[in-house]
């Protein structure tokens, strides 16, 4: 296990900031990490993404940098969160109880050791949040290397509600290094909505730990949108070493249906394109019995790439009336594309219901025709027929302006402009 | 009158096996014209030959519309130019609004002819008085492209685009199947409003009873890839009572 001595020497000049009270499980975490290393592709669930690599290259804490302008990404009617670099903006930076992370215990070390404080939110008993919380969290890196890792945590009381929207920022610049935990915990019948957006740029490795535990009645709702938008044409400030290196997200998702009745509803749109390798990995566990999950995945193929999407379903003994369902669709749109989508089911009980399906297919061909048959050209005929596809996943976020800005924002990746309003969503009032 | 469509000795062949077998037909600007026939016997492929599907192939023959070779045009730019073809199968596309389409639609065709786009307030004005036109629910601008529409909705979808989109030749293959009584009315009414002396329909249909509602000129029979017989309005009652097979022994 090679460690490049540079993650020994952020450590000890991190620590060093630290209150005395929080050392020592920091050290111990860092430890784990200098034994255990970054994940390599001989573990299973590593078989596609490989961290290695990183553990021995040289890495330093991100530095503290301004306010960027946010204008591009601001939703209006939301109350923001900003982190940069790890850093609060706006939030008070107290001292946080650290996450526990089982996707991989060198990098969950690695992240327990150097992690800062992210959104420390608890909606009390009965409360409904009337206003949508938006986390941004920003990279700005300016060096080759930089780091950061951050963890949020939520919780809600028994029957509290809220809408978390979770948007991961990368502004352009040289290749970074970062980690980020969600932590969650639904009380009895509590309802949280999750969305995550991935905006990261060019050069990044970001590893993603969502954990949450879904109790009685309870319901969690999540909609991932994990796609490239990026341009192809070369960002101004963008470093050349960011350009030349891809970007590598991975994201762990574990949903523990910890109580009986808890349902988890996670829906994601995928997809990678030449310098983006996206990896998700989704587990779904029934630990008690009359619990109700649904999936549903879209993946993209854009273009000589690979995505990789896991859907492990467990239904523990004792699980019984489990009711699962899982759906995957890919869409393949470029030659070279490479779409790794899996499901996975592990049944201890008897008295179950788990249904599901994996499809990859091209665009329709009558469709296409159909669409042209009325004018419309070729390309913008195609974009319209993927943005049919994806909009299954796009419906279920919440936020009216947010999905008219990634519909645009996916329509125009695919390089034929499409006339998006609020007038012309599906579902919207004409 | 001016000659619109003029197809000669046609040849088409889909997946390798031909279908138009040197199909002959002139249709003047102002007319209605009926296709009748068997099942299977090239009436839709004849649709999508003239609407421009790719997998529909040329192999013999020509299609001059408007007086130009049709086969230098793609699918869309026929539509800019005129040409729509009602589906006899319409197809589905979830999410993509029925609002979102007639707009790209529409302004897709505009742009190809050099006008400028309709603004929001405008296009909005078009569209909603012709879904009244065709008795619809405005609703239904929201929901998908036929998304859960029964059969016959989605006809009277057809007849809806056609009139947004105001063609100049109309192939209408099977628009009158599936519908009840009242929205064939509907349907009907909506063919002959687009009636006038530039344009020109044709009716793909098996039934007399669109033709009690749209008059044609002229009444065609195609079987086995060709028209085989041809005449006025009272062919189709006599094709209605007799059925196609003292004609195919004609022919
Ligand atoms: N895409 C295709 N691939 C293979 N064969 C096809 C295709 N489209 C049409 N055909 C065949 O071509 C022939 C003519 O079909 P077409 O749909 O044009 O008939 P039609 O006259 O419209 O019949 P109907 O009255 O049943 O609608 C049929 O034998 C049909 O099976
Ligand atoms: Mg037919």
């Amino acid at each position: 296990m090679t460690i490049h001595a540079s993650y020994g020497e952020a450590f000890e000049r991190f620590a060093a900031a630290l209150p005395a009270t929080e050392r020592a499980a920091r050290a111990a975490a860092f430890d784990t990490f200098a034994q255990r290393g970054l994940p390599d592709d001989g573990i299973e669930r590593w078989h596609y993404t490989n961290l290695q690599p990183f553990a021995a290259q040289p890495v330093h804490l991100a530095l503290a940098t301004a306010a960027p302008d946010l204008s591009a990404w601001r939703l209006d009617g939301c109350d923001e969160h900003v982190w940069i670099n790890g850093r609060a903006l706006n939030d008070a930076a107290a001292p946080a109880p650290l996450p526990s992370l089982d996707a991989h215990a060198g990098l969950a070390g690695l992240h327990r050791a150097f992690a800062t404080p992210g959104l420390q939110l608890t909606v009390p008993r009965d409360v409904r949040l009337d206003r949508p919380l938006h986390v941004l969290s920003v990279s700005d890196a300016r060096e080759a290397g930089e780091m950061f890792h951050l963890a949020h945590r939520i919780r809600l009381e028994r029957g509290a509600q809220a809408l978390l929207i979770v948007q991961n920022i990368g502004l352009p610049g040289a290749t970074r290094f970062s980690t980020q935990s969600l932590s969650i915990e639904l009380a009895e019948g509590a309802q949280l909505t999750l969305v995550r957006v991935q905006d990261e740029a060019r050069g990044t490795t970001h590893w993603l730990q969502t954990a949450a535990d879904v109790g009685r009645d309870a319901r969690l709702d999540v909609v991932n949108v994990d796609l490239p938008c990026e341009t192809a044409d070369p960002i101004p400030g963008e470093a050349a070493a960011a350009k030349a290196s891809g970007t590598l997200i991975r994201s762990d998702w574990r949903v523990k249906l910890a109580a009986p009745g808890a349902h988890a509803e996670l829906s994601g749109l995928f997809g990678a394109d030449g310098r983006v390798h996206l990896d998700n990995q989704y587990e779904i566990d029934h630990a008690a019995p009359h619990g109700t999950s649904r999936q549903w995945f879209r993946g993209l193929g854009f273009g000589p790439s690979q995505a990789i999407l896991n859907g492990r379903v467990v239904v523990q003994r004792g699980a019984q009336k489990t009711d699962s369902e899982q759906r995957i669709a890919n869409l393949m749109l470029a030659k070279g594309a490479e779409i790794d989508a899996k499901p996975e089911l592990e049944i201890y009980a008897d008295d179950v219901k788990c249904a599901h399906g994996a499809s990859c297919g091209q665009l329709d061909d009558a469709a296409v025709f159909y669409l042209r048959a009325r004018g419309v050209p070729e390309a913008q005929a195609r974009a319209l027929l993927i943005y049919s596809f994806i909009n299954d996943v796009l419906a279920r976020v919440p936020h009216v302006a947010l999905r008219l800005r990634l519909a645009r924002r996916i329509t125009a990746r695919l390089g034929a402009g499409l006339d998006l309003s609020e007038a012309t969503l599906s579902g919207a009032a004409a | 009158m001016s000659q619109l469509l003029q197809i000669e000795n046609l040849h088409a062949e889909v997946a390798g096996k031909e279908i138009l077998k040197g199909l002959d037909l002139a249709v003047n600007a102002g007319e209605v014209h009926a296709i009748m026939g068997p099942n299977g016997a090239g009436k839709s492929t004849l649709s999508k030959v003239l609407a421009g599907a790719e997998d529909y192939v040329v192999t013999a023959g020509t299609i001059r519309y408007q007086g130009r070779d049709l086969a230098a045009l793609s699918a869309e730019q026929r539509a800019a130019h005129g040409i729509f073809m009602g589906f006899q199968y319409p197809v589905e596309i979830p999410g993509v609004s029925n609002m979102m389409f007639l707009k790209a639609a529409l302004n897709a065709q505009r742009k190809e002819r050099g006008e400028p786009e309709l603004d929001a307030g405008d296009f909005l004005a078009w569209v909603r008085h012709r879904v009244k036109q065709m008795k619809m629910d405005p609703a239904m601008l929201s929901r998908g492209v036929n998304q859960g529409f029964s059969g016959g909705e989605k006809k009277r979808n057809e007849i809806l685009q056609m009139l947004v989109l105001e063609p100049r030749l109309m192939v209408l293959d099977e628009t009158d199947s599936g519908l009840d009584i009242d929205a064939l009315k509907i349907v009907a009414d909506g063919i002959n409003a687009m009636r006038s002396p530039e344009r020109a329909t044709i009716l793909v249909t098996h039934y007399q009873r669109l033709l009690d509602h749209v008059q044609p000129d002229v009444v065609h029979v195609l079987a086995a890839g060709r028209i085989v017989k041809s005449g006025g309005p009272e062919l189709a009652r006599e094709l209605e009572e007799k059925g196609y097979g003292w004609l195919q022994q004609a022919a």
